[in-house]
């Protein structure tokens, strides 16, 4: 009896810290963890399908380190859009159909990381203020062109003042608070909480050892929903 | 049986991602000075951005660590965009030689900048 309780604690302490517990990430993604797996991972600019133009920067400057802190080696996100431009490519959509070998010839990069952003909606409702967030990370092999590693994350965030006690104290805090919440450490949350879901890569000491790390299929699988 | 089972909820806890990738970068305001040099790209603010580079580098060498990927480019070709040629080129070399991996990428920025690998 005292086995089992130990056995269900255990279940839920692996599943606790990654979401619902639907596959492995060796299972899920077991590119990541054979000879396709990548050391460089190359981010593309976002590509911004939300009503908020200023979600694009929000994503650009908070995914590098998300990244590099689970063991990738990563390039600046604003050199590579400088590269792409001075190419001609001033918009990451254009970047999609291109073969996906260009990036291992021009940067070296074993694998290529798309972030599409479709949904960033900021919210009042009344005293409270969130901002519903919803993302695409899909991940390709630039060797073999496939999709490596792929998740899908939404959340709402809550970005509510405290309150004072006043009502119409706090209605106008609210409004104040969300107009001038800096998001950027919002978004970078957002990063990170997707790449829990990551198999650390070469500079983690959990690389290669995560393979029994529960993630959501449901969450890989939406992100592949649209055709890349 | 009960050290097992204390095994059995030490590894769930180290496999379940509780554990840390100890990649130790210490980023700093990276993404603040970026984002406000994004917003308003003022002579002021790429300063900012530019201090706050060398601001983690002297941290990571004072805490031993690895200076984080993309630091080094990043401070290099922003000095070699400024004018600064010589000093760009020697912290892109810094990156390229932490980083090996970063070679290809390194070479690639010297000829959008047409600075020669020296």
């Amino acid at each position: 009896m005292k086995n089992i309780f130990y056995i269900v604690l255990a279940g839920y302490l692996i599943s606790s810290c990654s979401g619902l517990p639907i596959q492995t990430k060796g299972e899920a993604y077991p590119a990541m963890y054979d000879d396709r797996k990548p050391l460089s991972v190359l981010v593309i600019p976002a590509i911004n399908n939300s009503t908020a133009a200023e979600a694009t920067d929000f994503f650009n400057v908070t995914i590098t380190e998300p990244l590099s802190n689970v063991g990738y080696y990563t390039m600046p996100v604003e050199i590579v859009k400088d590269i792409f431009q001075q190419e001609g490519i001033v918009d990451s959509t254009m970047i999609k159909g291109l073969p996906t070998s260009i990036f291992k010839k021009n940067f070296g990069a074993d694998a290529v990381l798309f972030v599409t952003i479709n949904k960033w909606d900021k919210q009042y409702i009344v005293i409270a203020g969130n901002v519903s967030v919803s993302m695409d990370y899909v991940m390709l092999s630039t060797e073999t062109s496939e999709v490596i590693w792929s998740y899908s994350a939404t959340q709402t965030i809550d970005t509510t003042a405290e309150s004072s006690g006043f009502i119409m104290l706090d209605i106008i805090s609210t409004a104040i608070t969300t107009a001038t919440t800096d998001y950027v450490p919002i978004a970078k949350q957002v990063n990170y909480q997707a790449f829990t879901a990551l198999p650390h890569g070469g500079y983690s000491d959990l690389h290669g050892l995560d393979q029994e790390q529960s993630i959501s299929t449901i969450m890989k699988d939406a992100a592949l929903e649209e055709d890349l | 049986m009960k050290i097992y089972t204390v095994a059995i909820l030490l590894s769930a806890l180290y496999l379940g991602g509780c554990a840390t990738a100890n990649t130790g970068y210490y980023w700093e305001n990276y993404s603040g000075t970026l984002y406000s040099y994004k917003q308003n790209p003022t002579p002021e603010n790429r300063a900012k951005h530019i201090n706050e580079l060398r601001k983690i580098i002297k941290k990571a060498e004072s805490k031993s660590s690895r200076v984080p990927p993309g630091v080094h480019a990043e401070l290099g070709y922003m000095l070699a965009v400024d004018g600064d040629k010589v000093g760009g080129g020697s912290e892109l070399r810094k990156e390229a030689s932490i980083y090996p991996e970063s070679k290809t990428f390194i070479e690639r920025i010297y000829l959008m900048l047409g600075i020669g690998d020296s």
